[in-house]
């Protein structure tokens, strides 16, 4: 139980601690506070708790797919909030301003209420598997023990990878730290998109579209490089067509923006 | 962009109305019951899930692309297919070692 709980909680933690990690080394780039966390950490954990506590009620909704639709909702909203936060990060300066922050001042709220969701809502995805999880084997198992510390161990890892994140893309030279992060945000943003449609497929929602490719012999998911892949980039062995679209509209609206608001003739702005 | 309106209409219509085969799978002592279950290639499965145990289970399979928790004493339901013949393995995230199970589509 001990190792099953550590790989359950780090795969879930990870795509939280990657997003938390590279919005903060987004906000140091962008010379913004980082007032957002408090608040999407603190509303995460209250949303993980009520999704969790009402798990099975959402379950039954709309004959029985109530959680796919909510947790697609959730995504889309993700993927949303990504895209318009750095909308309001590309909105920069012209070159020659002497302001010290590269964000407009009037643009400034809406960095900091994306981030504060983007952060609220993937917690709430993530959080309320642990939580449910955790709840249901509380005082029902032997093994609540090993759960909880292997929960623990797992949930540690996760963070670490997250500081490790944030401090190598601070570290990189000039504007290439933050370059890295748009480029990570685009793929995030796709992949939640991406997500969205696969829960809408399985809830017979949308119609399945064939298989676009299997690399399952290459590179499984199930393998810890797979898995990896599968958190930062959002990685499948066998996508379909409708995944693959919605990846790629989520990952080009970002690269769009950055290209449209004159981001790259700005990017010297952006550096650690 | 209306030819594109009339296909997405017809295949929302298509898995609205079609008769969709149910297969019915429990969850006993962190097990499934039965742990193969055989569907026909190409065709789109309702596959029940009813979970016995009072502890919460996770339906996965990375051959099927699907994912979802079911909580303890409820029951739940997911689409998988239309398929290519083959074997697709899945497993329950909450109990790996013991709850898995295979989709033979034949």
């Amino acid at each position: 139980m001990l190792l099953s709980s550590v790989i359950l909680v780090l795969q879930e933690t990870l795509e939280a601690a990657m997003l938390v990690s590279v919005l903060m080394a987004v906000s140091h780039q962008a010379r913004q506070k980082i007032s957002w966390l408090p608040w999407g950490l603190c509303g995460g954990a209250i949303l993980a708790s009520v999704y969790s506590i009402n798990m099975q009620t959402v379950s039954e909704w709309f004959e029985y797919v109530g959680q796919e639709v909510v947790n697609a909702l959730l995504q889309t909203c993700i993927s949303t909030t990504v895209i318009l936060l750095f909308w309001a990060v590309f909105r920069t300066r012209p070159v020659a301003s002497p302001a010290r922050e590269p964000i407009k001042r009037r643009h400034v709220p809406l960095f900091q209420l994306c981030a504060a969701l983007a952060v609220t809502l993937t917690i709430t995805r993530e959080g309320s598997e642990i939580l449910v999880y955790l709840a249901g084997f509380f005082q029902l198992s032997d093994d609540f023990h090993a759960i909880l510390t292997g929960s623990a161990i797992g949930f540690s890892i996760g963070v670490s990878v997250g500081f490790l994140l944030f401090y190598g893309l601070m570290s990189l030279p000039g504007h290439w730290g933050f370059t890295l992060c748009v480029v990570l945000m685009s793929l995030f943003a796709g992949n939640m998109l991406s997500q969205a449609t696969l829960l809408l497929t399985q809830a017979d929602w949308l119609p399945s579209s064939p298989e676009l490719w299997d690399t399952s012999a290459w590179l499984p998911e199930n393998t810890i490089s797979g898995q990896l892949l599968y958190a930062m980039i959002g990685y499948e062995a066998t996508p379909s067509w409708i995944q693959f679209a919605s990846y790629l509209a989520g990952s080009a609206s970002i690269l769009a923006i950055a290209v449209k608001t004159g981001y790259w003739a700005n990017r010297s702005h952006f550096s650690a | 962009m209306l030819p594109f309106f009339c296909l997405a209409l017809a295949l929302c219509a298509n898995s609205l109305f079609a008769a969709v085969p149910v297969i019915e799978i429990e969850i006993r002592d962190h097990l499934f019951y039965p742990a193969e279950i055989v569907v026909p290639a190409k065709t789109k499965v309702k596959l029940l899930i009813i979970n016995q145990d009072p502890t919460p289970e996770e339906f996965e399979s990375y051959e099927l692309n699907r994912e979802k928790v079911i909580d303890g004493n409820s029951k739940t339901v997911i689409f998988i297919g239309p398929l290519a013949p083959g074997e697709y393995p899945f497993f329950g995230e909450f109990s790996p070692r013991t709850a898995q199970g295979m989709v033979r589509v034949e």
